[in-house]
């Protein structure tokens, strides 16, 4: 735009002759022309509005003859109603009280009823006694600019609706927020309610393992004890069973036993078996008729319905004698044999053929043994989780009773702490193959104090 | 581990089940629904098969005994054929071998 104004310099200026002639031409152009095709367009009016002049270019926007407008119409009659108010309201008095208004934006009336946005200035002309005379008016298509505004509001518009879908998007993402926040509250809540749960079951669960076996066996003079105790599953209650406690100022019970299955009716077999046992013992302290009154017990309660529960146990009765040995008598209901480590270094199985499952015939025989415990020898009860441990990758590759005899040799003689503590070790490298309970209980004779040492001064130096 | 493997079959004397793979804790409960479902007549025979046994823990003896009440309930007879010596260890420290009729084969008397 500026190097167009300076190629054709208005002030004349210029040194070159030629450009200047031309220039002085188009200077000289009609003023009638540029009056009637002047980019904006032009109209004189009386001052009641009637129009005087108006020209080519715009009655050429309007679509009008001027024969129809000249004085015919005044120049609120070429506004469209709108616009028609704001000049009756607005402009004509502000024209009238200042003489000159620039640059109203008023809406014409197109002969075909189209709407023209235009801006309109207008200025009032005086005679030589300042009395006005008419009103000249300049008319600027403004279809470019409103639409431009139109442009801007429409942006604006899209802006504002952005920015609200922006708001809405932010709320819905912190009322997601909110409500994430408020399902990992409840999911907390949850998780402590579980693990409240879960320790109040851990709790009753020890419990209850603490009435299925003592927690530690009482004293008994002339003497030793050891157990040991292996539960599969802390969640799973012990099927497996044992327990020691005196018949009268001589004789001492104890037993050991496996019922079938696992978990809380395992648990509720085994309680039932422990306390049967317990008092049938006290009322007749024969091994046999404990058994015999276990299963009884056990089939009135179990058997018919479909559903059979039983137990393999050893109950044993021992008893102290006053030259430093002690007799034992045992009785097997299905049991796996007791093992005894003898003081010359020997184990032996003790066999009770004969017993069965407790719990399964209305009368159940009952295999019987009995056996004398010389000072250094130790009687061992375990349950089938030993010998029935798994020593290799396959299933079927199990400790075995041959096993745990040579172990036995092996160890004899042993006291029963020493013998529960060398099993307790051989138990622990079975890592993963010791799937099941695994319950031992060993009492012994303990053996003679070794004799008095020799005097220090014999000994070598 | 081997699932368990039962077949049914029907012979003049009653039904046989064969019992094939590990019968444990996990799968002993498979083998007393079938049997649950067995319906025997009086003075039939119900043998169990377990040549095809792999393993039997007290879970096992326990779907045999379950068995065998359910045959002495409908006055049939129970039989256990062809067991594996490792489960004939079993059963003779329990005292089962006096209890259950044991044959060395399925067909057998």
């Amino acid at each position: 735009m500026g190097r167009n104004r300076h190629g054709a310099d208005p002030s004349g200026t210029g040194d070159d002759a030629g450009v200047d002639a031309r220039f002085t031409a188009l200077l000289e152009d009609s003023a009638e022309e540029l009056y009637e095709s002047a980019p904006c367009g032009y109209l004189s009016t009386m001052m009641d509005g009637t129009i005087a002049r108006i020209n080519a270019t715009l009655l050429g926007w309007l679509g009008l003859d001027r024969a129809d407008v000249v004085g015919r119409k005044r120049f609120a009659d070429l506004l469209t109603v709108g616009g028609k108010l704001y000049h009756e309201t607005h402009f004509a008095p502000l024209l009238r009280m200042r003489g000159e208004v620039g640059g109203v934006a008023l809406e014409m009336r197109g002969a075909d009823g189209g709407r023209l946005p235009v801006l309109v200035s207008s200025v009032v002309k005086y005679g030589t006694e300042g009395e006005p005379l008419l009103i000249r008016t300049t008319v600027f298509d403004a279809s470019d600019r409103r639409s431009y505004e139109e442009e801007l509001l429409r942006r604006r518009r899209d802006a504002e609706q952005a920015h609200a879908e922006a708001e809405r998007a932010r709320a819905e993402a912190e009322r997601a927020r909110a409500e994430a926040e408020q399902a990992r509250a409840e999911a907390e809540e949850a998780r402590s309610q579980a693990e409240a749960d879960r320790s109040r079951l851990a709790d009753a669960l020890a419990v209850l393992q603490q009435s299925l076996v003592p927690a530690s066996l009482p004293e008994v003079p002339g003497l030793e004890t050891a157990v040991y105790y292996h539960t599969a599953s802390a969640d799973r209650l012990g099927g497996d069973f044992y327990d020691l406690f005196p018949l009268d100022g001589t004789r001492w019970a104890f037993f050991l036993g496996d019922v079938c299955g696992k978990g809380p009716e395992a648990a509720s077999l085994t309680s039932l078996t422990r306390y049967t046992l317990r008092a049938a013992a006290l009322h007749d302290p024969d091994p046999t008729a404990a058994l015999t009154t276990l299963n009884a017990v056990l089939h009135e309660r179990y058997a018919g319905g479909g559903d059979p529960r039983y137990c393999t146990v050893v109950f044993g009765v021992v008893e102290p004698g006053g030259d430093g040995s002690a007799t034992v008598r045992l009785a097997s209901g299905g049991h796996p044999p007791a093992l005894v480590l003898r003081a010359d270094g020997r184990a032996d199985y003790l066999p009770t053929p004969g017993g069965l499952l407790v719990g399964i015939l209305p009368t159940a025989p009952v295999g019987t043994v009995e056996t004398t415990l010389a000072p250094g020898e130790t009687l061992l009860l375990y349950t089938d989780g030993l010998t029935e441990a798994r020593t290799g990758p396959a299933r079927d590759q199990l400790f075995g009773d041959d096993a745990l005899l040579a172990f036995g040799g092996a160890q004899a003689p042993a006291s029963p702490q020493e013998t529960v503590a060398a099993l307790t070790t051989l138990l622990r490298g079975f890592g993963d193959g010791l799937d099941d309970d695994t319950a031992l209980l060993a009492l012994g004779v303990p053996a003679l104090p070794p004799p008095a040492r020799r005097p220090a001064t014999d000994r070598p130096s | 581990m081997n699932p368990l493997n039962i077949t049914l079959r029907d012979t003049a004397a009653g039904p046989v089940l064969h019992v094939a793979g590990e019968l444990d804790y996990a799968h002993a409960a498979t083998l007393r629904q079938q049997v649950d479902q067995l319906v025997l007549k009086p003075d039939q025979w119900l043998v169990i098969d377990l040549s095809g046994l792999e393993f039997c823990d007290s879970s096992g003896i326990t779907a045999l005994l379950a068995a065998r009440q359910h045959a002495h309930t409908a006055g049939a007879d129970i039989a256990l054929a062809a067991v594996p010596a490792k489960t004939m260890r079993v059963l003779t420290i329990v005292g089962l071998d006096r209890i259950f009729t044991i044959r060395p084969a399925a067909d057998t008397v």
